[in-house]
């Protein structure tokens, strides 16, 4: 079932770019709509999940050119309407300090990727939440490798950067 | 290596995105540049944390609550009911509007109309009837040329021997040959005959 095997993955997207529990999951639900009644356009020469987050970033997209959402300030835990926005930490690593270390970056890292732009965000989530290749991001946000590339790296440096500050 | 990598391939380097030979170069540079193995260290705590963000949970009705609001599939509307209905429509309302231009009654219309079927099948099937006949004659005369033909043929190649088709076949070779290279060289002299 299609719904079952992308919920977790579309959901921790959306989670990370709108930076709320609640609202990841009405766009989830919006966007898994958008693609049941949009099957019939699917070409099976792609993969089905790189044509799935095309519709999901193009939702966004959307969503942010009507809004005209302002990027959230990043200085400040998210709370989400039913809890906090950061998640349970599976266990990490193989030493009790480094997970410590690991669990404590992570914390950081959620809260300084509130503070990079969009654009940068998008791309750095897609690789490295959602695990998609270069050329596979490429295809969805129709951008050369090389741009892709780029960008992650910039979103990557910010962070350190912002976590460097903190 | 001698100049220090850019931040960029130490992420790439991490990710394994540099190829064999770059990220051989990159590793003969971090023995010797300690300034480098500090940055890569750093990047490398980063990258595992990067690469471990945890998933965010999903409500374990979710699925159902998205399958309940996904809309009527189009086909389950009867595809056929709304050009039945509109056929139906369009003669009931031809029907009507000839009653009030003509006045005749609705049982004179029916009359009329089963009349001019009647007379065009009458009329029309005959002709469809003939034609299917002479489709009929004219297939068993070609059927009969085409088998008469190949008859001959066998019998003509049979009478030939090997050697005989050989050389007729060799023969149509040259022949070609000829025919092909003449054409060609009429072309290029621009000669028209």
């Amino acid at each position: 079932m299609i719904v079952r095997k992308y919920e977790q993955p579309l959901t921790s997207y959306l989670g990370r770019m709108t930076g709320e529990r609640e609202a990841a999951l009405d766009f989830a639900q919006e966007i898994f709509i958008k693609v049941y009644c949009s099957l019939g356009s699917y070409r099976p020469a792609y993969k089905f999940s790189t044509w799935l987050f095309k519709i999901a970033s193009n939702h966004l997209i959307d969503h942010w050119r009507k809004k005209k959402i302002p990027t959230v300030s990043l200085d400040q835990p998210v709370d989400g309407g039913d809890g906090p926005l950061t998640p349970q930490v599976p266990d990490p690593g193989p030493s009790v300090i480094r997970k410590f270390e690991l669990v404590e970056i992570r914390q950081k890292i959620e809260r300084a990727l509130e503070a990079v732009p969009e654009t940068l965000r998008e791309l750095f989530v897609l690789r490295h939440v959602n695990e998609f290749s270069y050329e596979e991001i490429a295809d969805i946000k129709s951008l050369p490798v090389g741009t892709v590339k780029n960008r992650v790296f910039q979103a990557k440096e910010m962070l350190r950067k912002r976590m460097e500050g903190s | 290596m001698r100049i220090c990598p850019r931040p960029e391939d130490l992420y790439l380097y991490l990710e394994g995105e540099l190829g064999p030979y770059q990220a051989r170069t990159l590793e003969e540079h971090l023995e010797r540049c300690a300034a480098c193995r500090g940055r890569l260290a750093e990047r490398r705590l980063l990258h595992e944390a990067f690469t471990s963000l945890p998933p965010f949970e999903v409500p374990p009705d979710f699925a159902l609550s998205v399958m309940d609001s996904l809309p009527e599939p189009a086909e389950g509307k009867a595809g056929w009911l709304a050009p039945l209905i509109a056929g139906t429509t369009s003669l009931v309302v031809g029907l009507l509007g000839f009653y009030l231009l003509t006045g005749e009654s609705l049982s004179d219309m029916l009359v009329a109309i089963s009349r001019f079927f009647g007379s065009a099948a009458g009329r029309f099937l005959p002709l469809l009837a003939k034609t299917f006949k002479i489709g009929g004659l004219l297939l068993k005369v070609a059927a009969d040329v085409v088998s008469m033909f190949f008859a001959g043929l066998g019998a003509f190649s049979r009478s030939l021997g090997p050697q005989g088709i050989g050389l007729i076949l060799g023969l149509g070779f040259l022949m070609s040959l000829f025919i092909f290279f003449g054409a060609k060289r009429l072309l290029s002299l621009g000669e028209k005959t």
